[in-house]
């Protein structure tokens, strides 16, 4: 900002702790080393972080280069704050099942309305019949 | 529901960059309604978790550190908001930043803007006493329990604060504000002893060169830049005009004048001269895209612009050509082969077919060469390309049996250079199952012309053919194939014997190429794909006993290798 008054510019942000929200929903967190004109960034130290419910795990990653499309918005991190989080954190293996098991649940209680649905449908149907008939 | 509503003063508990601030201040928690009930609150103070030794007793069993305190504690209203005021000062002094305990029910990044709003409100004095500074320190470090120390191993050396509050760039909740300038102070006037691990230099930072910051910027800026700002910039031209009258009424009416603020200029730069977005750059395939900062991503066309270079004589060109000529022969191929209904490929007895085929003959044969040396010379480029050689060796059975004779002999003539340069491809295999009908069906003359070109001496060189062609898999099977196929012919015509100068050369040539064999060593000696029956009986008739067995063995050995 001191180069472009008036401007969003990441070029302060740079060599800074940044969390990074992409567009398929990833997190990655890392120092960001540099930029361009689209916003393409080279993310170091990169941990890519997970969360369920109150719990998350951190993956590292090493090395990011993200395209600059795919970034959703990312913001800096205060190293003082970090750690002072409710969260908790765990291993990458829990973590990994804890999302398999949202998963999961996800799945089932999509199909199980999907499944609602369909039977609704379904008596609509025999209701239109019988109301045509009588 | 004491604690609602009641105004009480309540010291601020700051963390460390607060802490020598001016009067920052605690403040009447009337208009909050964010407080949580005294009850609540006691519940919350043994919930409390201490890293630090927390006497738990809320009521002010008076700590030598925080005697002093004691006379302020008379001031405040409400005990309960007190106590929990009291440990939460205990426990989040020493852990600077880190940590506000989490009391009063809230989080503590919302009990900390609390603070700022209630700051905001009503001004008191603050009296900053702090645990010593030792404290800190060690609680500071206890708290840094970082998950993976490999990430924070380093600070990044662009701590110095900003001083630039973005004050005229958006129009900040006072709130907000307040927050802000609190932190830049805070930041402006913490001693380093605080964060000693801030101090360590990044040895990642600076990846990014000025330089090439000031590119990036540069790039930016030239996208803003414009003929017409009033009207491409509406919005923060407008902007900044009411900041600065704003300013200047501030001036006029007395308050300090603050720091100018910064306009954004865009750089006149000249705009280049009509720039071309697709460029070709000699010697490539394809075109590249250059991008600008009005064309960020252009589309290449797919047509081709300009005419294709002709660049005599340069190898690299050449090699193109004889690519770009088997691309084409192949197509053709795949035209016959598509003709060709289901079944095995046979010269075929359509008229246009056999037009095809020709064509495509004419076309590896010649390569529109007038010099039949040259033209020679393009067959065996296309055969040193592996996709060559799978072009012949799958147009091969479509061919009538004098063509397919004329390439076979030009294979064998040329055979140890197709060895050499097929070494990287390893490829010739492919052409031996075609060859070896073709050989079939050869007749006894055409037979020994392919010979004769393996045992011919050729200028300049001390070595036979056939030494390079038994070295080498393909070329030993051929060999053999050849020599089967003879024996064959001998053995079902007998008039063959009777034309002698034909029988003798045939006659030299196996005995030839027996002693070749049996002088090469073993390992040398290649592993024919197939070995016909007939060759040891072959050489039985022609050479002596010795030198059969010799030639048993090596020929058995290899085999059996």
């Amino acid at each position: 900002m001191n180069y472009m008054p008036g401007t969003a510019s990441l070029i302060e942000d740079i060599d800074k702790k940044h969390l990074v929200l992409l567009r398929d929903g990833r997190t990655l967190i890392g120092f960001l080393r540099s930029i361009d004109q689209f916003a393409n960034l080279v993310l170091h130290q990169t941990v890519e972080r997970i969360h369920v419910g109150k719990k998350y795990g951190d993956i590292p990653r090493g090395i990011f280069v993200v395209r600059g499309e795919n970034v959703v918005l990312l913001g800096e991190i205060d190293l003082e704050k970090e750690s002072d989080t409710p969260l908790q954190q765990v291993s990458i293996e829990e973590i990994l099942e804890e999302q398999r098991v949202e998963q999961q649940t996800r799945l089932e209680a999509e199909k199980l309305k999907v499944q609602a649905l369909k039977d609704r449908e379904k008596e609509v149907q025999t209701e239109e019949v019988r109301g045509s008939q009588s | 529901m004491e604690g609602v509503g009641q105004p009480a003063k309540m010291k601020c508990l700051e963390g460390p960059h607060l802490k020598q601030g001016p009067a920052k201040s605690c403040v009447s928690l009337a208009p909050e309604k964010e407080l949580v009930s005294a009850s609540q609150l006691e519940e919350e103070e043994e919930n409390e978790e201490g890293e630090d030794d927390l006497d738990p007793d809320p009521d002010l069993a008076p700590d030598p550190e925080e005697e002093e305190e004691e006379e302020d504690e008379k001031d405040l209203g409400d005990p309960a908001v007190l106590s929990a005021v009291h440990n939460t000062q205990r426990g989040g002094l020493s852990s600077p930043g880190i940590k506000i305990p989490d009391v009063l029910g809230m989080s503590p990044t919302s009990l900390h803007f609390l603070w700022q709003t209630l700051d905001y409100l009503s001004p008191v004095l603050f009296r900053p006493k702090f645990p010593s500074a030792n404290s800190p320190a060690c609680h500071f470090g206890h708290q840094l329990l970082l998950p993976d120390p490999s990430l924070f191993c380093s600070l990044p050396t662009s701590w110095p604060p900003k001083f630039s509050l973005p004050s005229h760039l958006t129009q900040l909740h006072p709130q907000h504000q307040r927050l802000l300038q609190l932190q830049q102070h805070s930041r402006m006037q913490s001693p380093p002893a605080k964060k000693p691990w801030s101090q360590q230099p990044d040895p990642y930072a600076n990846l990014m060169t000025r330089k090439e910051k000031d590119w990036v910027i540069k790039v930016q800026m030239v996208q803003l830049q414009s003929e017409n700002p009033r009207l491409d910039d509406y919005y923060y031209q407008k902007y900044y005009q009411k900041l600065e009258k704003k300013q200047a009424d501030d001036e006029l009416l007395g308050r300090k004048n603050k720091v100018e603020s910064l306009k954004l200029v865009t750089p006149y730069i000249q705009k280049a001269e009509a720039y071309e977005s697709v460029v070709r750059i000699e010697g490539s395939l394809g075109q590249v895209a250059v991008s600008t900062c009005f064309s960020p991503r252009r589309a290449i066309d797919a047509v081709p612009h300009g005419t294709q270079e002709q660049e005599a004589g340069a190898a690299s060109s050449q090699r193109l050509q004889v690519l770009h000529h088997i691309e084409k022969m192949f197509l053709q191929l795949l035209e016959i082969e598509e003709g060709q209904k289901d079944g095995p490929p046979e010269p075929c007895y359509s008229e246009q077919q056999s037009n095809q085929v020709e064509k495509l003959f004419l076309a590896l044969k010649t390569q529109e060469q007038n010099n039949l040396e040259e033209a020679a010379d393009g067959f065996l480029q296309v055969l040193s390309v592996r996709k060559g050689k799978a072009l012949v060796a799958r147009m091969l059975p479509f061919l009538p049996q004098n063509q397919a004779v004329s390439l076979l002999l030009a294979i064998t003539h040329h055979l140890p250079l197709l060895v050499r340069r097929d070494v990287t491809d390893q490829a010739l295999q492919m052409l031996f199952k075609p060859l070896d009908r073709c050989i079939s069906h050869l007749t006894f003359h055409e037979l020994l012309q392919g010979l004769q070109g393996l045992t011919l001496l050729a200028p300049g060189s001390s070595e036979r053919p056939v030494t390079v062609v038994l070295q080498n898999q393909f070329g030993i099977s051929l060999l053999y194939a050849l020599l089967s196929h003879g024996e064959q012919l001998v053995s079902l015509d007998s008039s063959l014997e009777k034309s002698n100068s034909d029988y003798t050369t045939w006659t030299d040539m196996v005995v030839l190429i027996a002693w070749e064999i049996a002088q090469m060593p073993t390992a040398s000696l290649a592993e024919p794909l197939t070995f016909p029956s007939n060759l040891l009986p072959l050489f039985c008739h022609h050479v002596d006993k010795q030198l059969v067995q010799q030639l048993e063995a090596r020929m058995e050995l290899a085999w059996i290798y």
